[in-house]
């Protein structure tokens, strides 16, 4: 056997062996290419994949967004993530599909665009210059490499595109501009005449069937949520018995573990000359610069007085004229080029000169104040407020660990707890779900004392944080629990008579209302129907004037346009009553008298509205268009 | 494959194939380089086009909002003879119609939009084109020439509504109030733009038509 094969081996089956090895070093990575076999798709539009992984990503990152944007107003069981998933989901969606139709049509993000656009990026500058450090690790602490970072860059860039040139290249007409003129600013005249629904009321008594129909339907009106009564225990540092002041050896062992917090670098004084080099300049440019310097330089070697060179020649106008003096600095202020040369140099010693980004300097270093500490006695008011600050926070964990233990060990009462930590029980009046004032703000407190162990159970709750970083703990336990309820209809009966007089008065004065403007279609004149009722007549009015209420201004805009020498008429409804409304002129909106200008911004508002509804339009049509595929979404994948 | 007794006649077999076969085998291979190399120039020279034809958009852009309107218009020009057929030449003749109306100069704008709507790469592009070039018909009292592509472009999904508010401009300022009605009344039920105009629009008709 073995010698059959070495035999073959040499022909056929050999290069058949070595053809069957090939083949999957051939196809070696292709499923980077093809997608076989990949990741986990999230919705595929026109054949592009979005992944669950980019997905869940995006979906975190509106999370954290959403929660930094509401801070403390973040409730994450008021959030609907089944519907939070679906939005993030189609903004993806949408966002892949302007990418893949703005390739198709061969737009593109130019190098030179996602250049200018890391430049400009304020996250990657030291002092209002692109840094090349920072930049590169501020991508660093991403997880990311400017390759790939650029990359999702252009991706941004090309996406914004279509939408900010659609939008730039928008136009609108006069005729546009004159219309939304004249229809927004229009003025109406109306005059209405006010029925009050208290003229309406009636004496006749409600039938019970009626009260029985009406708490029937509107059960939710008369609803009490569900409550608890609690009582707690509040341990808070800012009312804690007071800490005693630390003693001396305290404080000095405080100093002495790290003395040099107290102290205070080394600060040096100099003086310059300096040859100013623009950004940017050619060899030749340098070369003069250095050359001056050095002239310079050999002046005074010679022996001539660095103030008086230092006026004639220094191209630095702030110290030129005090001869070249910089006053005393730390680290850290100065170009690092200076800095270094300056706190090298021994004093009084003239140095070679030095390159900074703003040119040439010829430094000499004039004074050097030595590296000092403060001594104890200067420092101890400092000490002695910190380590009290440490005292109390240290006898706050303390207690707040105690009273954890002691809550937990008496799981049945707070009483013992109470006792032996000297603090005292409150107990509240109901509170519902929806909170109340002081420690009940807190959606923490409210989530423990409605939840089923402390419900059902009666026990004490944890420890709670009601405001993180705040020095202020909570343990409470459910007193009693009330189940949401509707007040019985005998309790509210009076209500609901009140409540069923006020609509049938309110029917009766819409009613009327609308018997008059008969009258007044068949060609009569407000004021000679207008009786005992209220008559106003504003004049001519803007949609704004809140001289009318609202309900009479949306009927007089919306009533048709009167013909001259006729007039429009309508009913509104008020809250206690109804209104009779007549238009009888109608003033078109114009610009005449506004200061200058207001037109150019009101036709930019104008074009900007048009132009981003236009690109929505577009999008919805690319939509329509495209062929997208949501795959069901796997609840849970992610974590919080 | 047949068995050989000797090396000498395996050698004899291979020469043989090879020359047979070598022309072929070298020439499959060399297409092939050459397709995978000329495939990637092709990319590569695409991408250097689109980025070089967007810097230029992003420049005339810059020029229109700079109010240059003599810059903008040489930089479209620019634009179309570099990068003719694309679609940021359409781009640019989008920009076109908007300096030239601002200018006052519609003739201009109009023809710029017809070549939109003939030249765009996505029918998209097109529709907008029409829009926009309705709109300033109607604006010139040309109605008969705006109320045509408003009928043309009537159907077309999510500008549909836009269209419909422009057929509401022409009934309205023919005095044809029930028409205009529904009109406006099919725009905004189709989500046009600005409808919230589009309703004050409706509201300052008169009653009768």
């Amino acid at each position: 056997m073995l010698q059959a094969i070495r035999e073959r081996a040499q022909g056929w089956i050999a290069w058949l062996i070595v053809g069957l090895i090939s083949v999957p070093f051939a196809l070696w990575g292709i499923q980077s290419y093809t997608g076989f076999g990949g990741e986990p798709v999230a919705a595929v539009v026109d054949g592009a994949d979005i992944t669950q992984r980019e997905f869940d990503q995006r979906f975190q990152n509106t999370r954290m967004e959403l929660r930094e944007r509401l801070g403390a107003a973040y409730r994450p069981d008021l959030i609907d993530d089944r519907q939070l998933r679906a939005e993030v989901l189609d903004d993806m969606i949408r966002e892949r599909l302007v990418l893949e139709t703005s390739r198709a049509l061969g737009l593109r993000a130019s190098d030179q665009e996602v250049r200018m656009t890391v430049l400009a990026d304020p996250a990657f500058q030291v002092k209002g210059r692109f840094d090349k450090e920072t930049y590169e690790t501020r991508l660093r602490q991403n997880g990311m490499v400017p390759a790939q970072f650029e990359d999702r860059l252009r991706q941004r860039l090309l996406v914004a595109q279509l939408p900010r040139a659609l939008v730039a290249t928008e136009l609108v007409t006069d005729r546009e501009m004159d219309e939304a003129t004249r229809l927004t600013r229009q003025k109406r005249d109306l005059s209405y005449l006010t029925l009050a629904a208290e003229r309406f009321a009636s004496a006749d008594p409600v039938p019970d069937a009626e009260i029985a129909g009406y708490y029937e339907t509107n059960r939710a009106k008369f609803e009490i949520p569900e409550q608890v009564k609690v009582e707690y225990l509040v341990l808070d540092a800012e009312h804690m018995p007071g800490v005693a002041t630390p003693s001396d050896d305290k404080l000095r062992e405080a100093y002495e573990a790290h003395p040099e917090r107290f102290g205070q670098p080394e600060r040096r004084r100099a003086r310059h000359i300096l040859i100013s080099v623009p950004a940017g300049a050619d060899a030749d440019t340098e070369a003069k610069a250095k050359a001056a310097v050095d002239a310079a330089r050999g002046r005074i070697a010679q022996g001539e007085d660095f103030a008086a060179v230092a006026k004639e020649v220094s191209q630095d106008p702030g110290t030129k004229a005090k001869g070249g003096d910089l006053g005393e600095f730390g680290r850290g202020v100065m170009d690092p080029a200076f800095e270094k040369a300056a706190f090298a140099q021994a004093q009084g010693q003239l140095g070679e000169p030095v390159r900074s980004r703003f040119g040439f300097h010829l430094i000499e270093t004039t004074g050097i104040t030595p590296a000092s500490i403060k001594p104890f006695e200067a420092v101890k008011p400092e000490l002695i407020v910190e380590v009290t600050k440490q005292d109390a926070s240290a006898h706050f964990f303390d207690l707040s660990e105690r009273l954890a233990t002691l809550s937990y060990e008496n799981r049945d009462s707070l009483a013992p707890a109470a006792e032996q930590l000297g603090l005292k029980v409150e107990a509240s009046d109901w509170v519902p779900r929806t909170g109340g004032a002081g420690v009940f703000a807190s959606p923490k407190v409210l989530t423990a004392a409605f939840s089923e162990d402390l419900v059902k159970q009666g026990v004490n709750s944890e420890i709670i944080e009601p405001e993180k970083g705040k020095m202020e703990v909570v343990v409470l336990r459910v007193l009693d629990h009330r189940e949401p309820s509707v007040k019985p209809l005998d309790e509210v009966r009076a209500e609901v008579i009140d409540a069923l007089q006020q609509r049938r008065s309110q029917a009766a004065a819409l009613a009327a209302a609308s018997a008059l403007s008969e009258r007044l279609k068949a060609g009569a004149k407000l004021a000679d129907i207008a009786g005992d009722y209220a008559l106003t007549q504003p004049g001519a009015l803007t949609r704004e004037d809140a001289k009318v209420p609202q309900p009479i201004r949306d009927l007089a805009f919306t009533l048709p346009r009167p013909a001259a020498g006729a007039q429009s008429a309508g009913t509104a409804e008020l809250p206690e009553g109804a209104a009779l409304v007549v238009v009888t002129q109608v003033e078109d909106g114009s610009l005449e008298g506004a200061p200058p200008g207001v037109k150019a911004q009101q036709a930019q508002a104008l074009t900007q509205a048009i132009g981003s509804q236009g690109y929505r339009h577009l999008l919805e049509d690319l939509e329509s268009r495209a062929k997208i595929e949501r795959k069901p979404l796997a609840e849970g994948s992610n974590l919080e | 494959m047949a068995d050989y007794e000797t090396d000498d006649e395996k050698v004899e077999a291979i020469k043989k194939w090879w020359k047979e076969n070598g022309m072929s085998v070298v020439a499959g291979v060399a297409i092939g380089l050459a397709a995978v190399f000329g495939w990637r120039a092709w990319v590569e020279h695409r991408e250097l086009v689109g980025q070089q034809a967007s810097a230029a958009f992003e420049q005339l852009m810059a020029n229109a909002e700079g109010e240059d309107s003599a810059a903008a218009l040489a930089q479209a020009d620019a634009i179309r003879a570099g990068f003719g057929g694309s679609a940021y030449a359409s781009l640019a003749d989008l920009m076109v119609a908007r300096v030239k109306l601002k200018a006052g100069d519609a003739a201009g704008a109009v023809a710029a939009l017809e070549q939109v709507m003939t030249q765009a790469p996505d029918p998209a592009l097109a529709r907008i084109a029409a829009l926009r070039l309705a709109r300033i018909l109607l604006d010139k009292g040309d109605l008969d020439r705006a109320a045509a592509i408003a009928a043309q472009y009537a159907d077309t999904g999510s500008f549909s509504g836009d269209f419909a508010a422009i057929q509401g401009d022409i009934a309205a300022s023919q005095g044809r109030v029930a028409e205009a009605r529904t009109a406006y009344e099919r725009a905004i039920a189709a989500g046009a733009s600005l409808s919230q105009l589009l309703k004050l629009k409706l509201d300052n008709l008169p009653a009768a038509g």
